[in-house]
């Protein structure tokens, strides 16, 4: 069902985007050189990739099917 | 008035729980509004947390106390303090020609287009070195490239004290050759007396008073 689909793959994007943001705002309460390197190779990794994903399900073929 | 920071924090909440919603709640994208509010909560908040995140660690990664942060830097700042005018950067530091909670970055920055996302790739380099490298002695530490006048003259060109000091006229185009970065600011028996790390066993050191 296309509809689902899309919920599943929203949910899982929006699952990742709070995973991402979380580690984003742990960062940012942690003064240390090395919240700089988790921010940029864990959190922003996951963030973004829960944008892309939530954007994918707009445009995968299963969505536009009628 | 409420902090740019504390805004920051606010939006990254604010986008967390708009986010949860929709995980919890995906079924709410089947009405149009939801839609919305599912484009609002994937993509427009996480996009703008994200760009503020970056800029926030981004403005972190140039303060004085970052560059700090990692033990063999110590000594780098300590010779911020020593209490002797021949050493250039602590020159710069105590008489606030550099703002001191950017000082290293200030100095150590390229001021061309690309300089500064160069320096923080730099920096990046230096944290990974600082954790998962081989790190240098204090001593051993030196600059990828010599040091370019273009990082001086960003502020001292134009300066009455520069283009008038007696020592800046020693030959006739002593300024022209340091303006075209040929003679170098940190020459022989010029500004020659920078970090000097291996010798602050032996300075003696300025207290700030309060």
């Amino acid at each position: 069902m296309p509809q689902e689909l899309v919920e599943r793959r929203s949910r899982r994007a929006g699952l990742l985007i709070a995973l991402g943001l979380l580690i984003q705002l742990a960062t940012l309460a942690w003064p240390h050189p090395l919240s700089f390197v988790a921010f940029l190779t864990v959190g922003c990794p996951i963030e973004a990739a829960g944008v892309l994903y939530f954007l994918y399900a707009l445009v995968s073929p299963a969505h536009s099917k009628p | 008035m409420v902090s740019a920071f504390k805004l920051e924090i606010l939006l990254i909440v604010f986008a967390i729980a708009l986010a949860g919603l929709i995980a919890m709640r995906a079924d709410l994208t089947r009405a149009r509004g939801g839609k919305v509010l599912a484009f609002f909560a994937l993509f427009l908040f996480p996009s703008l947390a994200l760009w503020t995140g970056f800029s926030e660690h981004m403005e972190r990664a140039t303060s004085t106390q970052f560059c700090l942060s990692c033990h063999v830097m110590a000594d780098y700042g300590r010779s911020l303090y020593v209490d002797d005018k021949s050493y250039l950067p602590a020159a710069h530091f105590q008489n606030n020609r550099i703002p001191r909670d950017h000082a290293c970055y200030t100095c150590h920055t390229d001021y061309t287009m690309f300089g500064t996302v160069k320096s923080k790739i730099r920096g990046v380099r230096h944290v990974l070195v600082q954790y998962f490298g081989t790190v240098p002695k204090p001593e051993d530490i030196r600059l990828y490239q010599p040091y370019n006048n273009r990082e001086c003259l960003h502020c001292h060109a134009g300066a009455r004290s520069y283009l008038e000091a007696s020592e800046h006229h020693k030959t006739p185009d002593m300024l022209g050759q340091a303006n075209a970065n040929k003679l170098s600011c940190m020459a022989n028996n010029c500004h020659d007396i920078v970090h000097n790390v291996a010798d602050l066993k032996d300075a003696t050191f300025w207290k700030e008073r309060q």
